[in-house]
């Protein structure tokens, strides 16, 4: 009979079926593995010794204690929306200003929305939470870097309202203040007044009334131009500071890295700077290479062995080495430089330019070692 | 390949190689413009001779231009002859001393020389001076130290050091103050070295050619084609034609063109090849490998392979050539009828010889007065003109110094060079 009520359906566990009239302080939680509701007491007692399936019948998801949380709306089908709504929208965070045009943009939000409504009407679940997955994985880095710019609108959104509060108590303030200051003066006048009233012969009192009554009247238009002095100023000062909080913001938009993903067509081709390559100081030569022979240790040549038992040669620090690496560089260095052509070419060259400066020089002999080369 | 890259850089590649039709005009060029100016020369020499002797102004001056004929000047070809000549002498000045100047020293000498007479001529300056001090530089170049005093001592016949200095800027100049000679003699150790290696199954293969080991290596060179002397072991083969291949380098290679038209690996190898063929080819095999055959080529060559088949036609034609120029040399003392020959240019040389340039000593002692420049050098024809130029401008500030406020220069030396 209660079950049929459906504000009992509130103040009943369905789990322990122990209800609200007996325990005034119980609070209902919801897992959004399967958003089936239970007391407090149920999830301590059946979670706390780690995962275990749903005890709702029917239902085998396997949950977690530390998952549960307060239902925030009351319909269990609204929660589950905001919650794969709010999911999605962290996975597909793209930004405007990272699309080709409007219309791709538009684009990417109506395939948003269709994304969200099939995991919220479980159309083609499998499918979509893989493409969701995939996209994740791919666009790892410009989802971070889309959030941290999400937060970053967020905290300075926070601030300039923060700060709009601050303003308008500001200005509530000096109203305050200038309307007492106002009500005082008029009171000193009036005093003042008075007292010269008080004072001064009769034939001056038509004289004193019309003085009072136009220093009333200057006084309250000088006040008036300082009050708009002031606004004027505040205004300024509240634009350049406006100014001044949008710049960051400009600068914070450098989308991710990645260039798009399969999923979202429409995506502004990004650039990429090349990454350095390490320094090399001999520009793509290597030190030891050689192309017609491969040095050995040591030779067998009778006239070298002396040396190497020569102290007086090795004390020196005389490598044998040295000797080996220039004796056979200098029994190949040129072999093939066919002189007859290559300083024909360079004579061929040189002969453009007359007069023959070292670049020129330098340049076709560049030009003879890449023929051969 | 790498290591003619680097041969690329070197001077003796950059300034001093030539084509043959390059050389040849070269010398002509050269000897032209010193045959013009020994004739202008000779031509003032008579004029002032004449001008100072009385009994000769009354004489009409008809023949001036039949005189002028009288002058045979020297051709190109007698001026290589007659370097060729100094060239040998140098060889044996060098072994004169005790020790005898290293091959080295003596060499770079020689190429010192061949390279001061491309753009100077005999007639100008005399190869004898030229020689002695060519000799001297090469020394130094080498680092084969010698005092200046005990080099001019041990020269036969009365030389004082100033002689052997006196042309030493002007010598430099010629040089274009190059003074790298790249020998082919520490290539020719190199290869003989890196074949004895190979001869005891030590040998690396090239880096090209990886398919070579040291077992193969060794086998291909003891199954080489027997050499025209029989040789009892392949050491003694090796060192045989090493000799005889240092023996070429030393006389052949020095007095032909072969350093300006090759390059001294080409030069060796060449050398090797008059030596020992099938050994110098064997060598050269292992570098670039062998001859392909073309029914291989078209099934699988690697771009290297063919590269390497191709420098290889190229070179074997350039050592040919090579070991033909080298072949071609006989040496002057050693045959009579280039010895008359050469007495003949000597003679003619006398007529010839620029009276202006004969006394060297001088003209070191005052080179500002006279200019010092190479009077035969094609390419610094414009040069010597504005040195002179430029050395009259500052003569003449110079004089007008006296009056300059702040006095004359400090260190007036020190701008001039």
């Amino acid at each position: 009979m209660a079950s049929q009520d459906p504000r009992d359906e509130d103040e009943v566990c369905p789990v322990c079926k122990s209800s609200r009239y007996l325990n005034p302080n119980m609070r209902f939680l919801i897992n959004p593995e399967c958003y089936h509701k239970m007391c407090e007491s149920c999830v301590d007692r059946i979670f706390s010794s780690g995962p275990a399936s749903c005890p709702v019948a029917g239902c085998r998801k396997t949950l977690r204690k530390n998952r549960f949380r307060q239902q925030t709306f009351e319909d269990i089908g609204v929660e589950r929306e905001v919650d794969i709504r709010r999911r999605v929208m962290h996975i597909l965070n793209r930004r405007e200003e990272e699309f080709d045009s409007k219309r791709a943009y538009d684009d990417f939000l109506e395939q948003r929305e269709e994304i969200i409504a099939n995991l919220v009407y479980r159309t083609d679940v499998a499918k979509t939470e893989a493409q969701l997955q995939a996209y994740a994985q791919e666009n790892i880095q410009s989802i971070k870097a889309n959030q941290a710019l999400e937060e970053q609108e967020a905290t300075s959104f926070q601030k300039k309202i923060l700060m709009e509060q601050e303003e308008a108590r500001m200005r509530q303030q000096i109203a305050r203040e200038e309307y007492e200051n106002e009500r005082r003066e008029q009171q000193a006048t009036r005093e003042d007044f008075l007292t010269r009233l008080a004072s001064g012969s009769a034939a001056d009192v038509a004289a004193i009334t019309h003085d009072g009554h136009k220093v009333h009247l200057k006084k309250s238009s000088a006040r008036r131009s300082e009050e708009d002095r002031i606004r004027q100023k505040q205004a300024a000062l509240r634009g350049t500071e406006g100014k001044r909080t949008g710049t960051p913001l400009a600068m914070g938009e450098t989308p991710g890295a990645t260039s798009g993903a399969g999923l979202i067509k429409g995506l502004r081709k990004i650039k990429t700077p090349e990454p350095e390559k390490p320094y090399d100081p001999f520009m793509g030569l290597v030190p030891g290479k050689r192309d017609y022979y491969t040095q050995l240790e040591s030779y067998p040549y009778a006239f070298l062995d002396k040396l190497r038992s020569d102290t007086t040669v090795q004390a020196g620090g005389y490598d044998l080495q040295e000797y080996y690496s220039r004796t056979l560089l200098e029994a190949f260095a040129g072999l093939g430089c066919f002189v007859q052509e290559e300083v024909a070419q360079r004579e061929a060259s040189s002969a453009l330019g007359i007069s023959k400066p070292a670049a020129t020089e330098g340049a076709a002999m560049a030009a003879v070692g890449r023929n051969t080369a | 390949m790498i290591e003619d890259d680097i041969y690329r850089t070197s001077s003796q590649f950059r300034l001093w190689s030539y084509t043959e039709s390059s050389l040849n005009t070269l010398r002509t060029t050269t000897n032209n413009i010193a045959s013009e100016r020994v004739r202008a020369a000779l031509r003032r020499a008579r004029e002032r001779h004449l001008s100072a002797t009385p009994s000769a102004t009354g004489t009409p001056q008809p023949g001036s231009d039949a005189e002028e004929k009288d002058i045979e000047c020297l051709t190109p070809e007698e001026e290589l002859v007659l370097v060729r000549y100094y060239c040998e002498k140098t060889v044996e000045l060098g072994d004169t001393y005790r020790p005898p100047l290293p091959t080295n020293v003596r060499a770079t000498a020689i190429q010192y020389l061949r390279r001061f007479y491309l753009t100077n001529s005999p007639m100008t300056y005399h190869p004898k001076s030229i020689m002695a001090c060519a000799l001297f530089v090469a020394t130094k170049t080498d680092n084969y130290y010698m005092s200046l005093r005990s080099f001019a001592e041990g020269i036969p016949g009365d030389t004082t050091p100033d002689d052997v200095i006196a042309p030493e800027f002007l010598l430099m100049q010629g040089l274009r103050f190059t003074f790298d000679v790249r020998h082919p003699f520490r290539g020719l150790e190199g290869g003989v070295m890196e074949l004895s290696a190979i001869a005891q199954g030590q040998g690396k293969p090239a880096p090209h050619l990886p398919q070579h080991t040291p077992e193969t290596l060794k086998e291909g060179i003891l199954n080489l084609a027997p050499p025209a002397v029989p040789a009892s072991s392949i050491t003694d083969r090796i060192g045989r034609a090493h000799g005889a291949t240092r023996e070429l380098l030393k006389s052949a290679a020095q007095m032909t063109d072969a350093y300006f038209l090759y390059t001294p690996s080409q030069i060796w190898l060449a050398a090797f090849l008059i030596a020992d063929r099938p050994l110098a080819e064997f060598y050269l095999d292992t570098k670039l490998g062998g001859p392909i055959d073309p029914s291989a080529m078209e099934t699988d060559t690697s771009n290297t392979q063919n590269t390497l088949s191709e420098l290889r036609t190229k070179l074997l034609q350039v050592l040919a050539d090579c070991a033909a120029l080298l072949q071609s040399y006989t040496p002057l003392s050693s045959d009579p009828d280039q010895m008359k020959s050469l007495k003949r240019i000597a003679k003619k040389l006398y007529h010839c010889q620029n009276p202006e340039k004969v006394n060297l000593k001088r003209d070191t002692a005052a080179p500002r007065l006279t200019p010092a420049g190479d009077g035969g050098t094609v390419t610094s024809e414009s040069e010597t003109e504005r040195l002179a130029k430029k050395r009259k401008l500052e003569m003449e500030s110079k004089q007008r110094g006296g009056h300059d406020v702040f006095g004359p220069e400090l260190v007036p030396d020190r701008t001039r060079h």
